[in-house]
């Protein structure tokens, strides 16, 4: 990526400087996209480059009882195209109200931590990387009858954010980024099965080497091979044992608002030091977890990130702020989750988005479960769960729940036949006393993976309900 | 700011450019505006919507498509995008042009709006929302509730070196209410949601009745005892119908699905696959739908296609290549979530026609289960044919009878079993398009209507 014009937010900011003296905030981004689509194991489609540039811009009007702020957000980086964003700003900054005097931004002399959170080979050579993967990816396939990929994509995003604020700060980071789809379908065979399918997604920093890739490949062949014999989950109240991936589809959103800013000013957020998990779960936010897609030296306020301590023995332990809310809430300093983006619908770019607390790495430390043989042995009876077809975790209600894609029986403390269909859900969080995810922990494996938004070993989990045939 | 109409000379003579190059290339500039708001009792955040402008460029080298994208309209901005697929092209390459038919002509639609867009200050949008917050805590037991509005403008300009323009500017606004109820630990809610085609007019779809009715709901979800669980029979809302409509069914008819042999319906087309009084459609042209367009990425105009005709399955959706493919004709529903995101074939406004019964009849009918209300989510399963439908709440039927409120559930089944047990579908009054947005696999976010009325059948049902 060329240096020339890459400042992008502090191009908006000089004019900011000397149009304003209330407290503001550009957050701009550089990308530099490039698509792969699939047909089959053939390239149907290259798309690239994909070339975006935008700034979003925060300005902040301080009063008596409450800040006003407000917003815009553009590609447009003409002179009138960053007029009309301050303008609008400044317009809805008088309409806007948040229940904090003033905002407390960061200035420059922070000591921020050194990540990683480029992949280095895809920064410099983008095609060829990306050439490499989908290389990786096809090649198990080859010679191998009877399953296929069907549909999929390799998007990469190198990316160049840049900060700037009232108080002096000026930041610059990179990042790249990396979004998987494959679905992968088993057919064929004399015994007439249906087709069976995994459908893979993965969000991930760097490109993984062929070894991993093709052990994920071997892995996504032999559940959609499994899906054909599935046979049809019971209703029962049962043990289950839940991976990281699919864990990772749950935490995140509904523990990233549930504990957080926003929950806590509109008295959703359960109070310090309340029991809502099984003495044996601890969950932190660790901001700086290597090649985790929530890891940046600082949050998009410019606040560096850190480790958070939010559960500690199954005990509320924090929560996570932006400066905003930090304010609001009487917190001295704070924030450090500040991010332009949704834990629910994370898109791959930023700065068009509203900046709100959420998580960066849930971390869960590991237990004494042992590896997923030894959970499926302790639970005896229940089920492993592979896949949901989509868990859509309610960050307000804290409900969770979805159409078992892919799962295996456990009987006598050993894995069985694959199942499909019904349902399984519960709830994250539940008054104490009542039963939820959390509080139903029974032990946590020992070997931690990180998936998305989620760093955890596997987790078994007693009396969740199953609906089925 | 100038028109997007404007950049026309632009566009054309960078197709000029590739028009040397490859035997078939277009573009599409696009411009997004608006305006949102948040407010709840704690906070206001009136915002624009982010001004995201860009352009891309499609061509077809010979045997494939190539693309390349650059935001920005600004001459250096189309330069870059061309500039940089025509580094993907060939020196030489094939004249074969594109499988399926090019658009051709000129033509331009825009939406009416009865209150403009462009008229509505950020004052008036806070008044909205500070009425629609009023009308909520105004129940007893809900001290709060999330407002949301969203009033966007979409213009797109489609060119082609076959000599096609399109110039369309869609309007489309969207509100939602969301009541609060939270006592001892425990958060709740309920939510009505209004989105469509038009000007601002929409959001007073929200009315005083609908929004109390809501506040009512989510205290009463706080008490609610857990869902039944296993197979039985179900009625599905209108907005749950037109969830099973587009998830179940609308995936697995997207022809490019069929052509990657990733659909279980593909062998179905031609057959019976539900009861009479089951008709599916996708409607990019119904009036005030939000999932409606003038024209699709590729040109065509929207088109309103039926997908099951009184139980037969008769069409697909296509885009210009599955067309050709299957030797069918195009329906309008290549569609790129922006100028940023390539075309697929999607869905419009998928929905059940109506039928003739009433929904005290199919509750009757149904005699025990449960009906499911307030869709949520849903996800496709186009290979394996199963269904996962969510619903924010619902009502127990015992005896034939609405009885006592459930919260949240899941429904899950084989498409196929659920068609065949479909025992009745009720009548026009209660039909209704509601706003969604629906992803191409996991990616791709665009905007999409799904609706129909009551729909009664058997599935399996589990807490969610």
């Amino acid at each position: 990526m060329s240096d020339t014009n890459a400042f992008t937010a502090m191009r908006v900011a000089d004019r900011l400087r000397h149009r304003t003296a209330a407290p503001w905030e550009v957050f701009g981004e550089r990308l530099r996209r490039y698509e792969v689509h699939l047909n089959g194991d053939r390239v149907e489609m290259w798309r690239s480059p994909i070339e975006l540039e935008g700034y979003g811009i925060r300005l902040f009007r301080e009063g008596e009882e409450a800040l006003g702020v407000g917003g815009a957000a553009a590609t447009d980086l003409s002179d009138a195209g960053v007029e009309a964003s301050l303008h609008d700003a400044e317009t809805v900054a008088r309409y806007g109200r948040f229940p904090a005097r003033r905002i407390s931004l960061p200035g420059p002399g922070s000591h921020y931590p050194e990540v990683d959170v480029v992949d280095r080979s895809l920064w410099a050579h983008p095609v060829e990387a990306i050439e490499t993967y989908v290389h990786d990816l096809l090649e198990p396939f080859h010679g191998r009858s009877g399953v296929r990929p069907s549909f999929g994509s390799v998007r990469a995003t190198l990316v160049e954010a840049t900060l700037a604020n009232s108080e002096g700060l000026q930041r610059r980071y990179a990042h790249t980024n990396v979004e998987l789809e494959l679905a992968v379908k088993a057919f064929g065979g004399a015994e007439g099965a249906p087709a069976g399918e995994y459908w893979a997604t993965r969000r991930f920093r760097r490109l993984p080497g062929a070894q991993e890739v093709h052990a994920d490949v071997d892995r996504w062949c032999r559940v959609a091979e499994d899906v054909r014999h599935a046979g049809s989950p019971v209703s029962a109240a049962t043990n289950v044992v839940l991976p990281p991936g699919v864990l990772a589809d749950i935490l995140p959103t509904i523990v990233g608002f549930r504990l957080s800013g926003p929950a806590q000013l509109r008295k959703m957020m359960p109070p310090l030091d309340a029991r809502v998990g099984a003495p044996i779960l601890s969950i932190d936010d660790n901001g700086l977890e290597p090649f985790a897609l929530g890891t940046a030296p600082s949050d998009d306020e410019g606040v560096p990130q850190a480790r958070r301590p939010l559960l500690e023995g199954g005990l509320v332990r924090g929560s996570l702020t932006d400066r905003l809310h930090a304010g609001a809430l009487g917190l001295s300093g704070g924030g450090g989750n500040g991010k332009r983006e949704s834990a629910q619908f994370p898109n791959w770019f930023h700065f068009a988005e509203g900046l709100a607390p959420t998580s960066t790495t849930l971390e869960v430390p590991t237990g004494t479960g042992g590896s997923d043989d030894e959970l499926i042995e302790a639970a005896r009876e229940g089920l492993y769960v592979e896949q949901l077809g989509y868990a859509f975790p309610d960050p307000v209600s804290g409900a969770f729940g979805g159409e078992l894609r892919a799962a295996y029986r456990i009987q006598n403390g050993r894995l069985g036949e694959p199942v499909r269909g019904g349902t399984i859900g519960g709830v994250v969080f539940a008054p104490e006393g009542a039963p939820s995810l959390l509080s139903q922990v029974q032990a946590i494996g020992s070997s931690t993976k990180l998936v998305g938004g989620l760093k955890t070993a596997a987790w078994l989990v007693g009396g969740m309900t199953v609906a089925g045939a | 700011m100038s028109s997007l109409r404007d950049v026309e000379g632009e566009l054309a003579a960078a197709l000029k450019r590739l028009e040397g190059r490859c035997p078939y290339a277009e573009t599409m500039a696009e411009r997004t505006q608006g305006r949102r708001l948040r407010l709840d009792r704690e906070t206001v955040t009136p915002q624009p919507l982010p001004r995201l402008e860009g352009v891309v460029f499609r061509a077809w080298d010979g045997s494939q498509w190539v693309e390349a994208a650059a935001s920005g309209l600004s001459a250096h901005a189309v330069r870059s995008a061309v500039e940089g697929l025509m580094g993907r092209l060939p020196a030489s390459g094939s004249s074969k042009g594109p499988p399926g038919p090019s658009a051709t002509g000129r033509a331009e639609r825009a939406t009416t709006e009865r209150r403009p867009i462009a008229d509505v200050s950020f004052e008036e949008l806070v008044a909205w929302g500070r009425t629609r917050l009023g009308w909520a805590t105004s129940v007893a037991g809900i001290e709060n509730a999330l407002i949301a509005a969203q009033l966007a403008v979409d213009e797109r300009l489609f060119l082609s070196t076959a000599g096609a323009y399109r110039f369309q500017h869609t309007a489309r606004a969207l509100g939602s209410v969301t009541p609060l109820a939270i006592e001892g630990g425990k958060v709740e809610f309920d939510y009505i949601q209004r989105g469509e085609t038009g000007g601002a007019e929409v959001l007073d779809r929200l009315t005083e009745a609908l929004v109390t009715h809501a506040a009512r709901e989510a205290r009463a979800l706080l008490k609610a005892r857990e869902p039944p669980t296993g197979p039985m029979n179900v009625v599905l809302d209108p907005t749950t119908t037109g969830t099973f409509a587009h998830e179940s069914f609308g995936h697995g008819t997207e022809a490019d699905q069929i052509l990657r042999e990733r659909s279980y319906l593909a062998p179905l087309l031609g057959t019976t696959v539900g009861p009479e009084c089951l008709s599916i459609v996708d409607d990019g042209t119904y009036e005030g739908g939000w999932g409606s367009i003038y024209y699709d990425d590729e040109g065509t105009p929207s088109h309103r296609t039926v997908l099951i005709d009184q139980g037969r399955f008769v069409e697909v959706l296509h885009d210009r290549e599955s067309a050709a493919a299957l030797g069918r004709g195009v329906t309008g529903n290549a569609r790129r979530a922006d100028f940023l995101s390539r075309p697929f074939v999607r869905m419009t406004n998928t929905y059940v026609a109506p039928g003739s019964s009433s929904l005290d009849e199919l509750v009757r009918e149904a005699k025990n289960g449960v009906l499911l209300e307030n869709f949520t989510s849903g996800i496709e399963d186009p290979l394996g044919g199963n269904m996962q439908l969510k619903v924010k709440k619902g009502r127990r039927i015992e005896g034939g009878e609405l009885t006592e409120i459930l919260p949240s559930m899941a429904l899950s089944g084989k498409v196929l079993d659920f068609l065949k047990a479909i025992r009745g579908v009720s009548r026009r009054e209660d039909f209704g398009v509601f706003a969604g947005f629906c992803g191409k696999g996991h990616s791709d976010l665009l905007r999409t209507g799904a609706g129909g009325p009551y729909l009664l059948s058997h599935a399996i049902v589990g807490p969610a």
